[in-house]
């Protein structure tokens, strides 16, 4: 017991040891204190093995092969990914009988390398533990426990981004085995919409954007990510493979993330102390951060990180203008398009070319000079860490060493920004708030619970999904929601998870699945195929080559050739979508791509669905919103939106159609919109107005149009 | 002192409508509306408010103001506060009307000048794009924990709804990013991401009978959920369903509607987002509409600054020209505030061909609504890198819109979570701007 104590002032000793002190706090008054309680530290989580990838020569039942490695397997389709990179979504079926069997086997062998249900276990009661000694220490309690159907509708929305069929939500209710919810996160966070559910999340913290600077088109970025996610990246891998991207846009997607501030270097090192540590340093580009300990040397120095790295082969640039001049016949908008793509690169050079500003003041360094790479440090312990050695002295090396860096366990805020973001993504708020200032970690609602879910990120190898499954089967996650808090007058300290309105891509991807049902699940369009036409060979710009590109993004765009593996999307040139997909032929109604939210334009157009309801313009990080609007509502009733709900050929409204009984089409309409059964005065309500003139289309129209319906409970 | 206590009373339904109905009766001569958010804004106006600044000069003058926001940070050296020797961008200098000095990337602009005041000591020290437009917008830093409102949520906590259907506040290129703040949603301006289509969707496809079928029955099945909201987001969506009714109900529709406007209008604004935004948003105030913000992104210029102003800032001068006369044709302007606001402004040092962001000092300009005409307030130094005097910060550019828009600034009113704030975070109205 003493022991026990002990360890306990240890532990959040050392938490405030190893907070930035921060001097002068603006804001006039704080949120009152959480009452510090003394807990004992969670049990430990047996880290994950080492995964090896599973790679097979896949035969078809016409005795085509492919070789790539397994990636997923859910309902009638399976994943799987080649060398290149490439990914392939089809049905199962499609399989030689052996490898059928093979594939089935393979999602065994992946399970053996999750958490087991003892630790999943273990990690989620700990999480209970914690947030119930904070609770209890200030008077208050957690939530009474989410009802199945809440549950069901929650956890559909937050692990695979949209609402259940009335089929998955009627298969769930009346189940009633004892472990159903368990099986139920296992099942949705093993399937293909997890992906583009994660992908959507990314795409607002990474900024995936189809185009940066002026119209250079960054499709391959999308879709290194999608495969990327597909084939179960971890988190620190995927970073590190963005921070340390080499070559040209167009034959590695993966430059894309450093490429977007290729013009703008030191905005993009702002950026990424952001989205990656939690770090707000961008006041410190400017001058000494005003609240903080950051100096604005110490951001010159994380900057020279990548002063060596160059962005932009302007000398390419200019040889391939210079070929396009002598020849008039050749169009310019695609020449122009080849330029782009060839010049936009992630090179390293033998000089770190950074220098401190001409107007900088400060007495700590000379304007002018050179700038001496060095890494910031939360506390004074900090820089005795080992990856703290680092080696400055090769330019060349410098952003390889910086990754290193970045994206180790070790890295005092890399794990936990990581893990307090993803609390968020299921709870509604951070552990710490806001999520992009952790610096100082006494910040958090509780400390201690924040360093257990930094523990469980370490143990889980980074592993989103598997962090994700410990929240999910906590007993807190499953607690009924709470309102809004009011964060000006105190803290959230995690009765259950907020109400919140739906993001615009689960708004969308919901009313996606209940017109075409999970059709659309399996709808993965891409649009990087054809840019890699436009790659010149290396060292090679002639006219020649030029126009021997322009031949081949011709013929790539006009829908002429096949673009490499993939299927031309009848219907998707015209809506300037997709010009390739895996899986099933997309769907337009109402001039409407029926596609989930992850395979559209990235972001979508700005008076799209999608746009109005808060998808954000990527310009910086986070920039989703849910802020309500007249012409969102305007949408909903009487635009495209509209009658996509009230439609006869609605995937929800053909479900009802196929109930016997007049109450049972009614409980069908509300599975598939609200994920629960109608009460008895609903029952009523709607079947008297469906004999007073209303059709089945209508009741559709009236539940997507209820406050419930937009928000998860 | 403070209004919201009143808007408190009034959370009860009952009472809040028994209130508006005597509030709507006597002041309006109206019945009461089934949707009476906004009616009870309006009778949540003070009336006995004394505003410490309405003796000062210029208040109150401006019934409606025209906010536009270039994003990316204008170049104040390159644009309104020209600078020979060693901070002199490509542009070359041109004595204007109005007795002052524009680059010459201003053409159209210099032809107006006799109508503009320029402010060239606006002083920040915020120079990260997110966070500068955000103080530009609403007069205060960014938190983490607390989001501020625009102008147009002020006046109408203040001053109440403008128009009985229109919305007070509208966006134009713009999403409305939480500008209620801390009002009630809504407050929310009305975003319209794309002037050339205006408000989109406003006639329900299905009939009158099937309309009237469906919203009655929406409004039983909700009431379980969004009928017993306590969640202020969903209680703020209850509104809008409600704001959203009335508003297609309404004749006044046709404010959105640039179909309306002649050819000849039309084309002396142009095909850009930026001229039909300010067509827009002409339109509107003139319609009832108190605040209109229209954004327009490219002023970034940290290279081909030369380039980017012709194209960029050529399609500005025109349209902001254009917007000028256009309401002083129409005897608009002395009573309509016209303010040019961007992020920050751009270092004085030329470098690979554009500059740096530079928050220290920045150019303004305000037109109409009461402020002097042909007049230069404050000034940068020799070089345009710090404020020689008259230092004016985005606070009190926020104060002296307030007060041109005759709202009680330096006066608290208590937000919800309980504090105390004021309208340009209690800094002073620049008054010297008025004539």
């Amino acid at each position: 017991m003493r022991l026990i104590a002990l360890f306990a002032c240890l532990f959040l000793g050392l938490s405030a040891q190893g907070a930035v002190k921060k001097e002068g706090k603006k804001d006039a008054k704080k949120a009152e204190p959480v009452i510090k309680v003394v807990t004992p530290p969670a049990a430990p989580v047996a880290a994950l093995g080492e995964r090896a990838a599973i790679w097979h020569e896949w035969t078809d039942k016409e005795g085509q092969k492919l070789e790539a490695r397994f990636c997923g397997l859910a309902g009638e389709y399976i994943t799987l990914q080649s060398r290149d990179g490439r990914t392939f979504h089809f049905k199962l079926e499609m399989l030689s009988a052996e490898d059928a069997d093979f594939a089935k086997n393979c999602v065994e062998r992946n399970r053996t390398n999750s958490f087991s249900p003892a630790i999943i276990a273990s990690a989620a009661a700990d999480i209970d533990r914690l947030v119930g000694v904070v609770l209890t220490a200030n008077k208050q309690s957690l939530n009474a426990p989410a009802t199945d159907e809440q549950f069901l509708r929650r956890i559909y929305l937050d692990a695979a981004g949209r609402v259940p069929t009335a089929k998955e939500a009627s298969a769930f209710l009346s189940s009633n085995a004892p472990d159903k919810r368990a099986k139920l996160i296992d099942e949705l966070v093993f399937s293909p919409s997890y992906t583009m559910q994660m992908f959507n999340w990314m795409a607002d913290l990474l900024r995936v954007k189809d185009t940066f600077a002026k119209g250079v088109p960054a499709f391959t970025f999308e879709d290194w990510l999608k495969a990327r996610l597909a084939a179960d990246t971890p988190w620190d891998k995927l970073v590190s493979e963005m921070i340390t991207a080499d070559g040209r846009l167009c034959d590695n997607g993966a430059t894309g993330f450093m490429l977007f501030d290729a013009e703008m270097p030191l905005d993009g090192v702002s950026n990424l102390m952001t989205t990656f540590l939690g770090t707000n340093m961008a006041c410190a580009q400017c001058h000494d951060h005003p609240l903080a300990e950051w100096k604005q040397r110490d951001f010159y120095q994380m900057a020279a990180f990548f002063g060596a790295t160059d962005g932009k082969d302007e000398a390419i640039g200019s040889a391939i203008k210079k070929a396009v001049r002598a020849d008039a016949t050749v169009p310019k908008a695609a020449a122009l398009k080849i330029e782009q793509m060839n010049t936009f690169r992630m090179e390293d050079t033998d000089k770190q070319k950074l220098t401190f500003p001409k107007d900088y003041k400060y007495k700590d360094a000379k304007a002018g000079d050179p700038v001496t790479p060095s890494l910031i440090a939360w506390s004074k312990g900090d820089k005795s860490l080992p990856i703290y050695n680092v080696n400055t002295k090769t330019p060349s090396q410098l952003r390889d060493e910086f990754a290193r860096w970045l994206t180790s366990p070790q890295n005092p805020r890399f794990a936990t920004n990581i893990a307090n973001r993803i609390w968020k993504k299921a709870f509604g708020l951070g552990v710490i708030e806001p999520v992009n200032d952790i610096d100082d970690l006494t910040e958090a609602s509780s400390p201690e619970l924040m360093a257990h879910l930094t523990f469980v990120m370490k143990a889980a190898k980074f592993d989103l999904r598997e962090v994700q499954r410990v929240i999910y089967n906590s007993k807190t996650y499953q607690a009924s929601a709470s309102a809004t808090p009011d964060l000006g007058k105190a803290k959230y300290l995690f009765n259950g998870p907020l109400v919140r309105r739906l993001s615009a891509e689960q708004v969308w991807d919901s009313l996606i699945v209940t017109a075409v049902g999970t059709y659309a699940d399996n709808v993965l369009l891409r649009r990087g195929d054809d840019l890699k036409a436009m790659a010149l060979p290396a060292g090679k710009v002639t006219l020649a080559e030029v126009k021997n590109a322009v031949e081949r993004t011709k013929k790539a765009f006009s829908g002429g050739g096949k673009a490499a593996g993939g299927k031309k999307a009848a219907g998707g040139s015209a809506l300037g979508l997709a010009n390739g997909y895996d899986g099933d032929k997309p769907i337009s109604r109402f001039s409407m791509m029926l596609a989930r939210a992850s395979e559209l334009p990235q972001p979508s157009s700005e008076t799209h669905f999608l746009r109005l309801w808060g998808q954000g313009d990527r310009l910086l990080a986070d920039s989703a919103t849910n802020d309500g609007s007249v012409p969102q509502v305007l949408q909903m009733m009487n635009g495209s939106v509209g009658k996509l709900v009230a439609d006869v050929r609605s995937a929800a409204v053909m479900d009802a159609m196929k109930a016997k009984t007049p109450d049972g089409e009614v409980t069908s309409l509300y599975l598939s919109y609200l994920s629960r059964k109608p009460t008895n005065k609903e029952l009523i309500a709607a079947s008297k107005s469906l004999k007073d003139g209303l059709a089945l289309t209508d009741l559709a129209w009236v539940l997507a149009n209820t406050r419930e319906f937009l928000f998860v409970q | 002192m403070s209004i919201l206590p009143s808007a408190h009373l009034l959370r009860n339904p009952e009472d809040r409508r028994s209130f508006i109905e005597k509030c709507a009766k006597v002041s309006f001569g109206l019945s009461v509306l089934p949707f009476f958010t906004r009616i009870a804004e309006a009778a949540e106006a003070p009336g006995a408010v004394t505003a410490p600044n309405a003796g000062l000069p210029g208040f109150g003058k401006a019934k409606r103001v025209i906010f536009l926001q270039l994003n990316g940070g204008m170049s104040h050296i390159d644009t309104f506060d020209p600078k020979t020797g060693a901070s002199k961008g490509p542009g070359s200098i041109v004595s204007a009307k109005g007795d002052m000095q524009l680059t010459s990337y201003l053409p159209q602009t210099a032809k107006i000048s006799d109508k503009i005041t320029v402010i060239r000591s606006m002083t920040a020290k915020v120079g990260v794009h997110a966070s500068a437009a955000y103080l530009m917008r609403t007069g205060f830093e960014q938190r983490g924990t607390l989001q501020h409102p625009t102008i147009g949520a002020w006046a109408q906590h203040f001053l109440g709804a403008s128009h009985k259907t229109l919305p007070s506040s509208v966006t134009v290129n713009r999403s409305s990013n939480h500008g209620n703040g801390w009002f009630p949603a809504a407050y929310s301006p009305l975003p319209i991401l794309n002037p050339a289509d205006g408000l989109l969707d406003t006639k329900s496809p299905v009939g009158e009978a099937t309309v009237a079928k469906r919203t009655g029955l929406l409004a039983e099945l909700d009431s379980s959920f969004g009928g017993k909201a306590t969640d202020e987001s969903v209680k703020s969506y209850n509104e809008f369903y409600e704001s959203t009714f009335q508003l297609m109900k309404s004749t006044d529709l046709k404010a959105f509607d640039l179909a309306a406007e002649s050819a000849e209008t039309k084309a002396r604004y142009g095909k850009s987002k930026f001229g039909q935004g300010c067509l827009l948003a002409r339109r509107l105030v003139e319609n009832g509409v108190r605040f209109v913000e229209v954004a327009i992104g490219g002023w970034d210029m940290h290279a081909g600054l030369d380039d980017r102003l012709t194209d960029v800032g050529g399609d500005f001068d025109r349209v902001y020209a254009t917007l000028i006369q256009d309401l002083e044709s129409k005897g608009l302007l002395d009573t309509t505030l016209v303010v040019v606001a961007s992020e920050f402004g751009r270092k004085p040092s030329f470098e690979g061909g554009g500059r740096g962001h530079h928050p220290l000092v920045f150019s303004t300009v305000l037109a109409g609504g009461g402020v002097k005409r042909g007049f230069v307030f404050g000034a940068s130094d020799e070089k345009g890198y710090a404020p020689k005097e008259n230092g004016v910060s985005p606070g009190s550019l926020h104060a002296t819109i307030a007060h041109a828009a005759g709202l009680p600034v330096q006066t608290d009113i208590i937000t919800p979570a309980g504090r105390p704030m004021q309208v340009g975070n209690k800094a002073a109205p620049q008054t010297g701007v008025f004539a």
